[in-house]
């Protein structure tokens, strides 16, 4: 009983999440900072900023849901937590099952589906703006990033991410054979957290705020947080879906390396928010369609011949 | 999908000064849209004929905050022609060096707002800081970084000696190279090229049409840049080359407002070599004999276009600005059609906004 609260609540699940996506965000901001020239936040910065918007006055315009835009964020904050829950971190996980894959891809995609109703239910024109935005988003990238991650579950023969994982220790790291699956992982990743260069449901200069125009104080807050945990859990699950590479017995070490490799792929993001232009929504679903589609496809038929 | 409208201002993310425009929108498809200005009109003109010539001065480098200098120099030229008062080089080649300096931060720091619309913030924040570059040999040589004071009728107000030079010449090295460096990215990185090209092209007769002119005009093939055209000592002694694109879209103006910065250093380097010796400033009468007089300059944005009437006193009896930006900004509902909504931010900072300028 206590050893379930401890997992729900403190690690790896709600608190150690919480802090994660908070330093995640910090360490985004900083590292964008320091490729633009800038001096960065603090790393308080992200924690001021919730704390600060939870003491703000609360408001939403006549004629918007009180309860549904209460609820919208809360739901994408319990669904990444819960994602989180499953994720392996440095090879720990307290709850596995087969097929567990399947339903953090699921509950990582709640957030964008609540992003989309958060906007349509809205009266503001840009609100509506972002929300439709955010629903074709959502079919140029989602196809390339199940079947990108798909790709090492079918070749480790197992739905559950420790099978993946162990199975990693001894055919070797998925990024070896996969390199094409990772990179579309990380594009897939980019396009699901709506970060730059693919932030168009919420670009500033067209859609002002996207959906989350009309929403103020906790209620931002909670979406602040819920997007920050689910560009955590997104890291933690391409991390042991390709970055697995042997079986490390000492803990310490293994948190060590899981760590670093956290860092790289922040890195990576960073360095793609600073380096590339947002794109229009044609642009991406042309890229989606046209690109990233067909070349997910060829990488699997590339794994499905491997395993054979 | 039905029709809607949205707004884009009085007050948006996207606009640094107030101008409202309406946009019809079905779906992500952009149906058309109206304009319109005045949210930041101050009646300088009529303000001027309320004070004399010097206070003019001081009031005419308020009308914008970027090319704050072409303004004065392009009123204190309209003042020394009436009153037939031979200005002295070394004032004119210092005036020329300041509008140089000019059109280089006003240049960088639309790059950097095309930049931030596309989203790509990190040649907005370099861009910015390079500008500072510029900003810097203004503040080291009149004083002031944006609101310079520098004109005076019959001269300017600050002299250049020795100890300028190194500083001057370190900065405007770095920015060479700043520069070639951001053209180099301008016309490689994929994503910025599919952003700006092919979007909202305007023809050549559309820009005459309108009489647009400066870099917009010449992103459309345009041949027209008032430096060479009408020349104002010194630019009749100056060499330098006229950018000009065939596209008409917003890469090209990009493209052109990036090549002009060079032109401008190349422009700054000449003026620092040929700098005639002398006296900076001549005294000038206090009453301006009657008369009228048109002065044409090129600001950064294009032809400044600056009518002063005298009745003898020492207050103008009337000063007409018009300012590049207005034929610009009325480009724009003829732009905002058969584009996207995505297309709208490289749109509006296709033509360089400066609502401060066009409202006066």
């Amino acid at each position: 009983m206590f050893e379930a609260l401890f997992y729900l609540l403190i690690f790896p699940g709600g608190f150690f999440l919480v802090l994660v996506g908070l330093g995640f965000e910090w360490l985004d901001r900083k590292l964008l900072a320091l490729f633009q020239r800038r001096v960065g936040p603090p790393w308080y910065q992200p924690l001021a900023d919730l704390i600060k918007l939870f003491s703000k006055e609360d408001l939403l315009p006549k004629g918007g849901n009180e309860l549904v835009a209460t609820l919208l964020p809360l739901i994408s904050l319990c669904a990444v937590l819960v994602a989180g829950l499953y994720v392996p971190i440095a090879g720990f996980t307290p709850y596995s099952f087969e097929g567990d894959l399947i339903v953090i891809l699921f509950l990582m995609s709640v957030p964008t589906l609540a992003y989309y109703l958060a906007g349509i239910i809205s009266i503001g024109i840009y609100s509506i703006l972002g929300g439709g935005r955010s629903l074709l988003q959502y079919f140029s990238y989602e196809v390339p990033f199940l079947i990108a991650l798909s790709g090492p579950a079918v070749l480790a023969r197992s739905w559950s991410i420790e099978g993946i994982l162990t199975a990693q220790f001894t055919l070797g790291s998925f990024v070896l054979f996969q390199p094409l699956g990772f990179i579309l992982a990380l594009v897939g990743l980019i396009g699901k957290l709506k970060r730059d260069p693919l932030d168009i449901p919420s670009a500033k200069s067209e859609v002002v705020g996207g959906s989350l125009t009309e929403f103020s104080g906790g209620k931002l807050g909670f979406w602040h947080l819920a997007m920050n945990i689910q560009a955590v859990v997104g890291i933690f699950l391409i991390i042991n879906l390709f970055l697995g590479w042997t079986k490390l017995a000492n803990p310490f070490v293994a948190i060590l390396v899981f760590f670093l490799e956290f860092l790289v792929i922040v890195g990576m993001l960073s360095s793609a928010s600073a380096i590339f232009a947002r794109l229009r929504i044609d642009q991406l679903a042309g890229l989606g369609w046209r690109i990233l589609v067909p070349l997910s496809l060829a990488q699997i038929l590339f794994v499905i011949l491997m395993g054979v | 999908m039905s029709k809607i409208s949205i707004p884009i201002g009085p007050q948006h993310p996207l606009l640094k000064e107030p101008l409202s425009m309406k946009i019809d929108i079905s779906g992500e498809k952009v149906l058309g849209g109206s304009l319109r200005l005045g949210y930041v009109h101050r009646g300088i003109e009529r303000l001027a004929q309320k004070r004399n010539y010097v206070q003019t001065i001081h009031l005419v480098e308020r009308v914008c905050g970027i090319c704050s200098h072409i303004h004065t120099t392009t009123f204190c030229q309209a003042v020394e022609s009436l009153l037939k008062l031979e200005v002295p080089p070394r004032a004119q080649y210092l005036r020329a060096l300041m509008c140089e300096l000019e059109r280089i931060h006003s240049h960088l720091l639309w790059l950097g707002i095309l930049a931030k619309h596309v989203g790509l913030d990190t040649i907005f924040m370099h861009t910015w800081h390079d500008r500072e570059l510029a900003l810097d040999v203004m503040e080291e040589i009149t004083g002031g970084r944006v609101l310079h004071g520098a004109n005076q009728i019959g001269g300017v107000r600050f002299d250049l000696d020795e100890s300028h030079f190194p500083m001057i010449y370190a900065n405007l090295e770095k920015l060479r190279s700043q520069i070639s460096g951001l053209l180099d990215i301008l016309e490689n990185e994929p994503a910025l090229i599919a952003r700006t090209k092919g979007v909202a092209p305007v023809s050549q007769k559309t820009i005459r049409q309108y009489g647009v002119a400066g870099p917009v005009a010449r992103a459309s093939g345009v041949d027209v840049d008032m430096r060479r055209d009408n020349p104002l000592p010194p630019y009749d002694q100056l060499k330098f080359s006229v950018v000009t694109m065939p596209d008409g879209d917003a890469w090209a103006r990009t493209i052109v407002r990036a090549e002009e910065i060079r032109e401008s250093l190349n422009l700054c380097e000449m003026i620092l070599e040929d700098l005639p010796d002398g006296e900076v400033s001549k005294r000038a009468p206090r009453n301006v004999p009657e008369g009228e007089v048109i002065i044409r300059s090129e600001a950064p944005r294009g032809e400044l276009f600056y009518y002063l009437r005298s009745d003898g006193t020492d207050q103008p009896a009337r000063l007409k600005i018009r300012t590049p930006t207005l034929a610009a900004l009325c480009l724009l509902p003829v732009q905002m059609s058969d584009i996207q909504v995505a297309d709208i931010p490289v749109v509006l900072a296709g033509v360089d906004l400066c609502v401060a300028c066009a409202d006066r």
